[in-house]
């Protein structure tokens, strides 16, 4: 009950501080920004595709499927836009959460009421957590839209790409979170960033690791990173269900399409980072509990 | 004299809580590393009493407090409040705080905080829309609670934090130096305040380095210096614990001071006047016979009342000299 004070609390500060208002106009002009990108460039690759018709050359793919690579990699490139979008708010947010009320003090008055500090850290986690999945579905599906109107464009699982990006989105949060109960506000979003990246740089390294022949010691040392902060991970796995079912049947009769992205996946997440993905979350949370109940305000 | 000798008739006074005192600590401490912020706190506040908790800045009076809210961890002790430690959230239900800093979401307005503050202290719809405007008009903000708490100058955020201190009718309020940024005419208001509140019975904890502000409302006081209690009591019997006589002579020589030596302890030398310290008054007719027949010429004998401030700086001065 307390916590729901806190959350609706924690939501009216979103509005007060121009932090909503900020944020949906700078993603209205992502969006904007996309759509205009996306149909240039899908009505000149038309253009290009249908004045060159018949000068397929021998194993190469057909024009529709040309046309469906390129929207798969504008899409895949959209939405690794929103969720970097939607990772820096998630980090940003955790990051302001908890420690600079402790350091101005205005958190000792609202934690003396009968309040604990579970339901505190509950309250401040599921508002913004709450604000984040908006804006993760909102900004997604806009795209996705954007993408389905030009180009008649059908990701392969929508359900699956937004759920897998709003957990990411959930990981940075509840890290950051943690951050905040035990670290200054500074140190904190500097070691977030840091952890941010990190994950990026494992991810990409991880890809090399897998580009053939392979190595296998680049492949580990990506996981091992990803184990460390599965955001990357997460997001390999979201983009993973935006390529078209079409587009996997191509991949595996043709014995592969010339379909790679750094930043994005052809095989969907390993079941145990999924479920990695889904405690780490919990984990974070309930470390921040511990260690907040322990700290001298 | 017992702390809790008047816990019955003040917990009959309050006629809510009984002999469970408002406040019991004991052994209380905390350290910070190797620095020690309170040691051995040991005290108890009955219920319906105004407790005056003095000390120089960084005395420990405000960890004390924060120790008593669940703010800040004890490193050793114990400390209850109606019984109840104060980590769990339901031992502050019956609670208000004014933090030292009185630092608020600056974001908010006046009323948006008092209304999350009600909420959290789980005071009802009704009750909120009715205390608030009310409350606001107590603390001399009438009419200011659509502005944001940025736009308020620092008394002006005081008196808001005193409203959040008495929001849900608390049965404790612990008030962190309470007047720090306010006006003489601010000062006398929350003096009334206090009294107003020890009228309805509640239990006042203050923390003070302000002695006349804590002479003017406090029924008993303790005085903190470096971590620990030097010294607790009602003001009365602190101010009377040493008395003080002034002779005012003729002449001050050696045998003179040797004939008061006999009779008290001579605290000061001030021309030809002496102050004496004396365990009681009763002696002065029995002195004044005596520098008359020494040929000393008296012009006057007279008992000195020592002021909060005096005893507070003699005891602050012994503990930092020692």
């Amino acid at each position: 009950m307390s916590s729901l004070v806190v959350a609706r609390w924690t939501l009216l500060e979103a509005r007060r501080r121009r932090l909503l208002a900020a944020g949906m106009a700078l993603s209205g002009a992502f969006i904007v920004l996309f759509a205009v990108a996306f149909t240039l460039l899908y009505h000149a690759q038309q253009r290009d595709l249908v004045s060159g018709q018949g000068a397929v050359p021998p194993g190469g793919l057909d024009a529709s499927t040309e046309l469906l690579v390129m929207s798969t990699a504008l899409v895949v490139l959209g939405l690794y836009g929103v969720q970097f979008l939607a990772v820096l708010l998630g980090l940003f947010l955790g990051v302001a959460s908890v420690s600079p009320e402790i350091d101005s003090g205005a958190l000792h008055a609202v934690l003396a009421r009968p309040l604990s500090r579970l339901d505190y850290l509950l309250g401040r986690f599921f508002a913004l957590a709450g604000l984040l999945t908006a804006y993760v579905v909102v900004m997604s599906s806009a795209l996705l839209l954007t993408a389905r109107v030009v180009a008649g464009y059908q990701p392969g699982n929508v359900p699956k790409v937004v759920g897998l990006m709003i957990l990411q989105v959930f990981v940075l949060l509840a890290v950051s979170l943690l951050g905040s109960t035990v670290l200054p506000t500074l140190a904190n979003g500097v070691v977030m960033l840091a952890l941010f990246g990190l994950a990026w740089l494992g991810g990409i390294i991880g890809f090399i690791g897998t580009i053939p022949p392979g190595n296998e010691l680049m492949a580990n040392l990506g996981t091992a990173v990803s184990l460390l902060l599965p955001a990357d991970a997460i997001w390999r796995g979201a983009s993973f269900h935006v390529l078209p079912a079409s587009l996997l049947a191509v991949q595996s009769f043709a014995g592969g399409v010339d379909f790679e992205l750094p930043f994005a996946s052809t095989t969907p997440i390993a079941p145990a980072m999924l479920a990695w993905s889904f405690a780490y979350p919990v984990a974070c949370l309930a470390l921040a509990v511990a260690a907040f109940r322990r700290r001298d305000l | 004299m017992s702390p809790t000798a008047s816990a019955e008739q003040a917990g009959a006074v309050a006629g809510t809580s009984g002999a469970v005192p408002a406040i019991a600590t004991s052994g209380l401490r905390k350290t910070y590393g190797t620095r020690v912020a309170l040691h051995d706190l040991t005290l108890t506040v009955p219920a319906g009493e105004v407790f005056g908790f003095l000390g120089p800045n960084g005395a420990g009076k405000t960890t004390a407090m924060k120790i008593l809210l669940g703010l800040v961890r004890p490193s050793g002790g114990q400390a209850l409040v109606f019984g109840r430690p104060p980590a769990e959230p339901a031992a502050r239900r019956r609670v208000g705080y004014l933090p030292e800093h009185f630092r608020f979401q600056e974001w908010a307005t006046g009323d948006e905080l008092l209304d999350f503050h009600g909420r959290l202290a789980g005071l009802g719809a009704a009750e909120r829309a009715a205390r608030i405007p009310e409350l606001l008009e107590r603390v001399g903000l009438a009419g200011r609670g659509g502005e944001r708490v940025r736009r308020y100058s620092k008394g002006m955020t005081q008196r808001l934090g005193l409203a959040l201190a008495i929001l849900h009718r608390p049965d404790l309020v612990l008030l962190d130096e309470p007047t720090s940024a306010l006006d003489p005419v601010g000062r006398r208001e929350v003096r009334e305040l206090v009294r107003e509140l020890a009228a309805a019975g509640v239990t006042v904890f203050l923390n003070s380095h302000l002695l006349t502000e804590v002479e003017a409302v406090c029924d008993r006081v303790a005085i903190v210096s470096q971590g620990r209690v030097v010294a607790s009591g009602p003001l009365d019997d602190l101010a009377g614990a040493v008395t003080q006589l002034r002779v005012l002579l003729d002449r001050v020589d050696r045998p003179l001071l040797g004939l008061l030596g006999r009779h008290g302890q001579v605290a000061r030398v001030e021309g030809t006047a002496v102050t004496l310290d004396v365990d009681t008054l009763d002696l002065a007719p029995n002195l004044a016979r005596e520098l008359v027949g020494a040929g000393y010429r008296l012009y006057g004998l007279v008992p000195v009342q020592r002021s909060l401030e005096d005893i507070f700086v003699d005891l602050v001065g012994e503990v930092r000299e020692g």
